[in-house]
């Protein structure tokens, strides 16, 4: 039993850190500079922008919203990223994890299904979306639920009361 | 707004059997090795009667100088490419083309579907408006009249409408001998027209430059900040999701 709580302990560690990896090269993957351009604020905004060109083939969101989108998504990538891989509070971070994945992959399905050659936008620019890149997301969303239940799991039996062994209770 | 929810094109080889079933006859009495719809093109009839390549594209809007070189790849039956025209390159040439912030160069890809049949007959109207100097005007015309000439291939009158009276004479010279349907395309190949023209060249080279990309759907664009590729992207964007891109990278060094 207790070989079993720890084998799932590493899986759920294993599960968020790979979590965390998929976050963190996803921000650095739109915020990274483009061509033979170095590392600088100018650089990372040509990138954003990029990013918001691709939001906005998704035809979904107006103007204002696509900036949101492009300016604020990839920071919150990283902070996410981030965050999961501290492990701190990880029924929170998973959770949101997963309905962010939810939000990706259904954005997805709706391109895909309409018809749209568009670049998913996912890890950086040149990226098509098929079923090749639907079956991916598709994975990053189950690990992202197996993870949340991994995490209320753990979450349960550590808050559970412990039950002294009945010696000790005898002497 | 309509065209938003229309997708771009893509590829389906499906529906390319019938044409290809007509070009096939045609490339096998050359004695081509290759198959009727994927013929590879160097060894197409129409490779020998296009004209030489041209070294500067000929479809273009501002000044080879601008740093900033937005390349697009459409074909002029294709809804998303419509919708990409009027509402975000009409703008673009309006206001950046003509400051020398962007130089705009307009490639062909005509695709070889039977819903698409007149795209390769509508580029070579737009090239031999462009051989005179009036390729604007031609583009225009295709792309705001094109739900009224892809119903019957009647492009000629719009492009008649769209020019000066001794412009579209010079253009219609052009035109004799390009009998309908002209070329398509698909990814990796070039489809010759059953009767090609001296115009298919243009076509032809174009189609070959979308093939290096390669090119996986209509619109596709090319945007490179002196001189230096920053990306490829397919699909609609928006005139201010764009100028926004544009003006970060303008104020790179």
């Amino acid at each position: 039993m207790k070989s079993q709580t720890s084998a799932g302990r590493i899986l759920l560690i294993i599960g968020r850190v790979v979590l965390a990896a998929i976050f963190i090269y996803a921000a650095y993957g739109k915020m990274k500079p483009q061509g033979s351009m170095g590392w600088s604020v100018g650089s990372v905004r040509v990138s954003l922008s990029m990013f918001a060109m691709e939001v906005d083939s998704y035809q979904l969101l107006p103007t204002w919203g696509v900036n949101l989108v492009a300016h604020a998504l990839p920071p919150f990538e990283l902070f996410l990223g981030l965050w999961l891989l501290s492990g701190i509070a990880l029924r929170y971070s998973s959770v949101i994890t997963t309905a962010l994945l939810a939000v990706f992959f259904g954005l997805l399905i709706r391109a895909y299904a309409m018809g749209q050659q568009i670049s998913c936008g996912c890890f950086g620019p040149g990226e098509q979306i098929g079923p090749k890149r639907l079956l991916i997301e598709g994975g990053f969303f189950a690990l992202a639920v197996a993870v949340t239940i991994g995490a209320f799991l753990v979450h349960r039996r550590r808050s559970m009361p412990v039950s002294a062994p009945s010696a000790v209770e005898t002497r | 707004m309509e065209s938003r929810l229309k997708g771009s094109w893509r590829p389906r080889k499906g529906l390319l059997r019938p044409g290809a079933l007509a070009l096939a006859g045609c490339v096998m009495t050359l004695g081509a090795n290759a198959g009727p719809v994927r013929t590879p093109v160097s060894k197409t009839r129409s490779a020998q009667a296009a004209k030489p390549a041209q070294s500067v594209p000929l479809k273009t809007y501002g000044s080879k100088s601008a740093p900033i070189t937005f390349e697009v790849f459409t074909d002029y039956e294709c809804p998303t490419c419509r919708t990409l025209y009027q509402q975000t390159l009409r703008p673009m040439i309006s206001e950046y083309a003509a400051a020398g912030k962007v130089y705009v160069i307009h490639r062909d890809y005509p695709i070889a579907r039977p819903d698409h049949k007149y795209s390769g007959q509508a580029s070579r109207w737009a090239n031999a408006a462009a051989e005179i100097g009036q390729f604007g005007k031609a583009e225009a015309a295709l792309y705001d009249y094109q739900t009224s000439w892809e119903q019957d291939g009647s492009m000629e009158k719009y492009i008649a409408a769209a020019l000066s009276r001794s412009d579209f004479e010079r253009v219609r010279k052009r035109m004799s001998g390009c009998q309908s349907p002209g070329p398509g395309g698909l990814p990796g190949t070039f489809v010759p027209a059953p009767h090609p023209c001296s115009l298919d060249g243009y076509i032809q080279q174009d189609v070959e430059l979308a093939n290096q990309l390669p090119l996986k759907a209509t619109p596709t664009f090319v945007i490179s900040y002196k001189g230096r590729r920053i990306t490829t992207a397919t699909g609609y964007v928006s005139w201010p999701v764009l100028k926004q891109f544009f003006d970060n990278l303008l104020r790179q060094p």
